[in-house]
């Protein structure tokens, strides 16, 4: 860390694990759980299996890995939003995680979306109402902006998820292979507010199995696999290893 | 030089805060759990054809149901001045009970989506369902007012202690959509129970018919009865609203009860459904 030496932390995970109860994560009926307490045992996922590292501000870091190695998982125990079983996850601002499977209100249109969205975010209503133009603006959407979600496209889904969480201007982002299906002046749009974001001392944590956007995008990555921390470092060597891993 | 901590700015991230941390949190977010009800409100029934006529026609079409079967054929108005009114107050406020608590229920698992986006207070969710059936409940309420009108009751002076009796079972409501929006994300046959068991409660909270008529006789073995009857917060909240809409007497002890009550099962319930708030929305 000798030349970090100024630099402040954003992110610090240690020795961090997973579990899922499967049981649990498939919202039992009562028959099996209380099968479960009868003797058939219960059985765990274990997602992530004691990772650490630590994230400067101004980083950008990407993360990869085979599917179900655990990248998902992790990243959702970062914002908080999973439950973690043991081990450490310290942040300096509230982190912002923008996922494929996130879904608003799908009947509502995708205005209402926006100004719902930004009040779960902590907005008071009259934030919303300040900042709401800029937002539609920003998804340029156009006339769509007043259909109901339900019928949009996943690149439709993805500016407007974009659009809001970064509405707040968050300290640390975190985007869980969502930009991938944004058209090329969204990608474009999407990576001027990253690149504005990492300026200002953001953190960027992204997964894709895009190798060439981590190569563009990211100053370290990390690799996952089955839970694990297989290798944290240099983009392009790191990339390397990975594609001699699964060819 | 000095020392550099590059870690002095981190701290944890954590549903595990204090009370009033959580509390602070849920205020700050006061905006969000009145757009999301209202945002129901909007998005609800409309893929039906009549729309939201809905949320006043499901709760008429009860009371006529009821009127037809208990007034009409079994004869139980007998010794109720007004039993249409009678019946309404009674049907209405019983269903935004049943309907806050079966929202409850299923808070949780219709909110997946944003759960798994956003992080912010998991009550939150149950709170803005009871929101939501209040907010219907205000088409009942103007219907109540105008069917007082139309059979005579007219308009009191009364009516202005409405907003505390609604203050009152709201904090019932509350707590029973807590509790529900817990025990349906352990169990998800919880919300398939639920309907159940309020039609069970409808028959023992004097909701069609005055439950007097089951306990005049000094029978032996309505012990049962009686004690269900005593502890049924239901029973009293009718009551005040039989006293808001048609003057029937009030037991102002039993008041004062009933508010001690519903005070403490909405605490209780606020902290049974934070006692697994670190659960909701996993998976």
């Amino acid at each position: 860390m000798g030349d970090a030496v100024s630099a402040e932390l954003s992110i610090r995970v240690r020795d961090l694990h997973v579990d899922y109860e499967l049981f649990e994560n498939r919202r039992a009926a009562l028959r099996q759980r209380v099968a479960t307490r009868t003797g058939t045992g219960r059985s765990y996922v274990h997602a992530v299996r004691g990772v650490s590292f630590d994230i400067f501000e101004g980083d950008a870091v990407g993360v990869i890995g085979s599917n179900g190695s655990g990248k998902s998982t992790l990243l959702s125990a970062i914002a908080g939003l999973l439950p973690i079983t043991s081990g450490e996850v310290l942040v300096s601002d509230e982190p912002k995680l923008l996922g494929v499977g996130a879904t608003l209100m799908p009947a509502a249109t995708g205005y209402r979306n926006i100004r719902l969205g930004c009040m779960a975010l902590g907005m008071s209503a009259a934030e919303v109402d300040e900042r709401v133009d800029d937002i539609v603006e920003f998804t340029q959407l156009g006339e769509a902006i007043n259909r109901p979600l339900r019928t949009y496209s996943s690149g439709m889904r993805a500016r407007l998820h974009f659009a809001i969480a970064t509405s707040v201007h968050p300290q640390i982002l975190m985007i869980d292979e969502a930009l991938a299906v944004g058209d090329r002046a969204f990608r474009k749009r999407s990576n001027q507010r990253i690149q504005a974001m990492l300026a200002e001392a953001g953190t960027l944590l992204l997964v894709t199995h895009s190798l060439g956007e981590i190569a563009r995008q990211c100053t370290r990555v990390l690799w996952i696999e089955q839970g694990e921390l297989r290798a944290d470092g240099d983009p392009q060597e790191t990339i390397d290893a990975y594609r001699s891993f699964s060819p | 030089m000095t020392i550099h901590d590059p870690a002095a700015r981190l701290r944890l991230l954590t549903s595990d805060v204090s009370t009033s941390r959580y509390l602070a949190d849920m205020w700050a977010r006061r905006d969000f759990v009145v757009a999301l009800p209202m945002e129901e409100l909007r998005s609800s029934h409309t893929n039906t054809l009549l729309g939201n006529i809905w949320h006043l026609g499901n709760p008429m079409l009860s009371v006529g149901v009821y009127y037809l079967v208990f007034g009409v054929g079994l004869r139980a108005d007998r010794g109720i001045e007004n039993y249409i009114m009678w019946l309404m107050v009674g049907v209405f406020a019983f269903h935004l009970t049943s309907r806050s608590v079966l929202g409850g229920a299923t808070a949780i698992s219709s909110n997946r989506g944003l759960m798994r986006s956003i992080r912010f207070p998991r009550a939150l969710l149950p709170i803005s369902v009871v929101i939501s059936r209040l907010l219907t409940f205000g088409f009942e309420l103007s219907v109540l007012a105008g069917v007082a009108v139309l059979t005579g009751e007219g308009i009191s002076r009364r009516w202005l202690v409405l907003p505390l009796v609604l203050v009152v079972h709201t904090a019932l409501n509350l707590g029973g959509a807590f509790i529900a929006a817990r025990l349906n994300d352990a169990f998800r046959d919880v919300q398939q129970i639920i309907p159940f068991l309020f039609r069970l409660l409808l028959y023992v909270s004097g909701v069609i018919f005055p439950l007097e008529r089951f306990l005049n006789a000094d029978n032996e073995g309505q012990d049962l009865l009686r004690t269900v009857i005593a502890w049924n917060p239901m029973v009293r909240i009718l009551d005040l609203y039989r006293w808001v809409f048609l003057g029937l007497p009030l037991d102002l002890a039993s008041v004062a009860g009933t508010v001690v009550f519903c005070a403490a099962f909405l605490v209780v319930g606020f902290a049974f459904f934070r006692g697994a708030e670190w659960r909701y929305g996993r998976g």
